[in-house]
């Protein structure tokens, strides 16, 4: 029985389609430690793990080993964000309710 | 040799001594184990087959041999018991694939053949490669390093490292990439679940490969992991292994030549044992601080030989690392150190066993110029960071190289010249060459580690699973389309992205079987998931809820509607969709589905009243006052028909004082404006009256004259009401000049409504005007008609109806 394991349930998966597209978009994510990095959104997993390319600490910089590095790229595991601050044009609000709300729906199913 | 619990011994054929099967060969002096190698590893990979594991247990020659080793294996030597487990394990997991069982018998002596093949050099091993796909022992495919291009889905390692037939193939061209290893993930994989599955699905059931019980797992070998020794080195393993031989520990003989090593350096895990012991132990710790020590050095070496089994890329750069500082201090530490060696060696096999063995020794060809290929290695690294973007949308690559090139024009203007950028690329190296993490894993264990993850993401229907990228990158290509029109004549071809569809495939759960049992265990997983709790689902009627609480929240209740009849919406948004991709047959039932659910919107939009008026615009004006209500309009509007549409135009023309207060911290209404519109060209002359009648908010029957009419002047102040009057009276000079004109004449309402609007526009103040949103160019001939010149020219300059002063 070669049944997969059983996709990320739709909710999850929203999130992920959501921070696909902005992939390439500077965002700034914010860590539940209260650390602040800026970057650009390289990739994204269904974990909602982040990878930021160019990254700075945004805020007076209080890791400032992070900034002396010339070329920057972290991953962030998905679970210690708190937030990610996006560009509010990148963004179809409409398009964004409607995936909840078929996403919603499915879930009632 | 190596003992195994069961009293097996093992001898693989080491360097130099005579290969000699356990159960089949001759019983072995003492004398003659020091000089053997001992592979603990291949001794696990080769032995273990259950049907054989049998066969050892009743030859009586290992009972020697049990009493030799068992104090190495039980006693001093012994750790704990992971090893063992990690050893039944692999048992169980050579016993799955069904090749494996057929293959068995004539493993056995293959198996004796292919322990010599290690040592032979790379072109004799791939002409044999053939050979050994035949053989599909997984125990002989272990101890390959390189995986056959071609494998069986059943095989062990290609079930592992390919999650799809699809991507079984690829490895081929790997070939010279792959020895590092068999990786550790395979050999700790815990039991498989009964493999009546599908292969496709089989790296998807597999739980990801139990790491070893090692706290310290895949932490970077330290620095001076001499993982990669330099080829002069070669020699040393040897020398090792002669010290160390006589001790049970089942450290593999250096594979000396094996395969040119495109990373470097190599050691199998076993030889991490005995050399990187004497550095480990010799660099970073004093050999005083031995218990400790030994702890730390069994992790480093876990780490190391964990990293190692898992990629010899690692070796590479480790070797790249130490090269160096390794060659010189390697001998003397050896000799120093190899009395300090035994124990923590000996109970190196205990963390050993639970990443198991494997790897096949990693080759001991050194590259001279380790540092070099090391650094060959990373180049690939991306100075510039280039992601994959062959999965994503066109739209979303276009959008992400122009978003690059714009970073590196920026770049480059502020680097200036190529010396800047050398520079940056040394450090980048730099800082790559002493990167401990770096090549931590195999290009193909990483693919491997995608593809679980991709394997996951396969969705039956990528459209509802990936909807909001999807969608949004559509409507992104829309734009630019649209923009693009605007400019040039021909559409550029448009790439679609296409999101690969798993079939959804039915699985009959079939449970687990014993025979000779009654009745099926029931074993949950995650294919089969249990009912642990009987809990009973009680979900109440609409009825019930209509009862509760919730009715008396009017607002809360117009919340409800207006998302019962967003589901509706997005349903009927989606049919165009479905019919494309339905059958002809069940096109009309789906036309009738759509029609049902566009007037169920309706209905749910002007509240369900059974009796023919409506009385009351209750509902709707709740709903509009709500600003998702309001979007939910503007979108339902091109779906319904003309009448309803029109319906909901008086309904909102009657009610826009009030909603225009209310819209005052939305400010939505103006989304309302364009579906309006497009409603209005379909409107007939009369419906346009009545609907001007409701701006102007005068009783059909009569006209009042009134001082000011405060509904329209609301209406005038107001932009979204300014902009509506000015669609209705356009539309109304539209229909003047058009054939349909006549009836508009005749009509008094119109004459008198008309002037009623002309005088309202006069008495405003034109402070208080709002701006509209587009002021239809008809008007002016509009106003023409009703207005004497002295009186247009106000409204001229007032509403600024010329083009000229906008």
């Amino acid at each position: 029985m070669g049944v997969s394991p059983p996709p990320q349930p739709f909710s999850r998966q929203l999130f992920y389609s959501f921070f696909k597209s902005l992939v390439g978009k500077d965002v700034v994510v914010e860590l539940k430690n209260d650390l602040s990095i800026c970057g650009t959104l390289h990739s994204v997993d269904q974990y909602l793990n982040i990878k930021l390319t160019d990254i700075s600490v945004t805020d007076p910089e209080k890791y400032p080993h992070i900034g002396r590095l010339s070329v920057k790229n972290c991953f962030i595991r998905g679970s210690v964000v708190r937030y990610v601050q996006l560009p509010a044009d990148e963004v179809d609000t409409q398009l964004l309710q409607d995936a909840a709300r078929k996403e919603a729906l499915q879930q009632k199913q | 040799m190596c003992v195994f619990r069961d009293g097996k011994v093992c001898v693989p054929r080491g360097g130099g001594s005579e290969p000699e099967w356990g159960p089949r060969g001759a019983s072995l002096p003492v004398g003659v184990s020091a000089q053997l190698t001992m592979f603990r590893y291949q001794s696990l990979e080769d032995c273990p087959l259950d049907e054989d594991e049998d066969a050892f247990q009743t030859l009586g020659e290992e009972d020697e041999d049990i009493d030799q080793f068992n104090d190495d294996t039980f006693g001093a030597g012994a750790i704990d018991d992971d090893w063992q487990e990690a050893h039944e394990r692999l048992a169980e997991l050579e016993d799955k694939p069904a090749t494996a069982r057929e293959l068995e018998d004539g493993a056995v002596s293959d198996e004796m053949e292919l322990l010599g093949h290690h040592e032979e050099n790379l072109a004799e091993r791939l002409s044999k490669l053939v050979i050994e796909n035949e053989l599909e022992d997984p125990a002989i495919m272990q101890a390959v390093q390189t995986q056959p291009p071609m494998q069986q889905p059943g095989g062990l390692n290609s079930s592992i490292w390919d999650g799809s037939a699809v991507l079984r193939r690829f490895r081929g061209p790997l070939l010279t990439q792959e020895m590092p290893s068999v990786s550790v993930l395979e050999y700790a994989m815990p039991q498989r679940p009964p493999q009546s599955q599908e292969d496709d699905r089989d790296l998807s059931e597999r739980a990801l490969p139990r790491r070893s019980s090692s706290p310290i797992i895949g932490s970077p070998p330290v620095r001076a992991v001499p993982i990669g020794t330099p080829p002069k080195q070669a020699t040393v393993p040897n020398f090792n292994q002669q010290i160390l031989c006589p001790k049970p520990v089942h450290i593999r003989a250096p594979m000396q030549q094996r395969y040119p090593s495109p990373y470097g350096e190599r050691m199998s895990p076993n030889q991490l044992c005995n050399v990187p012991n004497s550095s480990l132990l010799g660099h970073p710790f004093p050999p005083s601080v031995t218990p400790v020590f030994t702890h730390l050095q069994r992790a480093q070496l876990l780490g190391g030989a964990q990293a190692g089994r898992m990629s010899p890329s690692q070796f590479a750069r480790v070797s790249g690392l130490v090269c160096s500082p390794l060659t010189s201090m390697n001998p003397k530490l050896l000799q120093g150190r190899v009395g300090q060696m035994m124990p923590p060696a000996s109970r190196f096999r205990a963390f050993f066993g639970a990443p198991p063995p494997p790897a096949p020794p990693p080759s001991q060809q050194q590259h001279p110029l380790c540092p070099g290929s090391h650094l060959q290695n990373l180049r690939p690294h991306p100075q510039v960071f280039r992601p994959d973007t062959t999965h994503l949308h066109p739209q979303h690559r276009r959008l992400l190289h122009q978003r690059q090139q714009q970073n590196r024009t920026q770049h480059r203007s502020l680097n200036g010249s190529a010396g800047d950028r050398a520079g940056h690329r040394s450090s980048h190296h730099e800082q790559l060459r002493k990167d401990p993490y770096a090549n931590l894993m195999l290009q193909r264990e990483k693919d491997w580690v995608s593809k679980i993850q991709m394997m996951q993401l396969q969705s039956t229907d990528p459209y509802l699973d990936d909807f909001y990228y999807q969608n949004y990158f559509q409507k992104l290509e829309k734009v630019s389309a649209a923009e693009e029109m605007h400019g040039d004549g021909p559409k550029k071809e448009r790439t679609k992205l296409i999101t690969p569809q798993v079939a959804k495939l039915e699985h009959a759960y079939k449970p687990v079987q014993f025979e000779g049992s009654l009745g099926k265990l029931t074993v949950s997983s995650v294919n089969n998931p249990r009912k642990m709790i009987d809990a009973v689902v009680t979900s109440r009627s609409e009825d019930d809820e209509t009862k509760e609480k919730q009715v008396r929240d009017k607002r809360r209740q117009t919340l409800v509607t207006i998302e019962k009849t967003y589901s509706l919406l997005l349903d009927v948004e989606d049919y165009e969709r479905r019919y494309l991709l339905s059958l002809e047959g069940e096109r009309p039932a789906l036309m009738e589905e759509r029609k049902q659910k566009i007037c169920d919107m309706y209905d749910n939009l002007r509240g369900k009243t059974p009796g023919q008026e409506r009385p009351s615009d209750d509902h709707f004006v709740q709903i509009m006052c709500i600003r998702k209500g309001k979007r939910m309009v503007a979108r339902i509007l091109p779906f319904l028909s003309t009448e309803q549409a029109a319906d909901i135009l008086m309904a909102t023309a009657r009610n826009l004082p009030f909603l225009i207060k209310k819209d005052a911290q939305d400010e939505v209404l103006l989304c309302l404006l364009r579906p309006f519109s497009l409603v209005l060209y379909h409107l007939p002359s009369g419906t346009v009256t009545s609907l001007l009648q409701q701006l102007a908010n005068l009783p059909q029957s009569a006209t009042v004259p009134a001082p000011a009419n405060l509904h329209l002047a609301a209406v005038l102040q107001n932009k979204f009401g300014l902009s509506l009057l000015y669609l209705v009276l356009s539309r109304g000079e539209e229909l003047q000049n058009s054939s349909a004109a006549v009836e508009l004449m005749q009509d008094n309402q119109w004459t008198e409504l008309m002037s009623m609007a002309t005088r309202e526009l006069l008495r405003i103040p034109e402070a208080a005007l709002a701006k509209p949103v587009s002021t239809p160019s008809n008007l002016l001939s509009l106003f023409s008609r009703y207005v004497d010149q002295q009186k247009l020219n106000v409204l001229e300059t007032k509403l600024q109806l010329v083009q000229g002063i906008r």
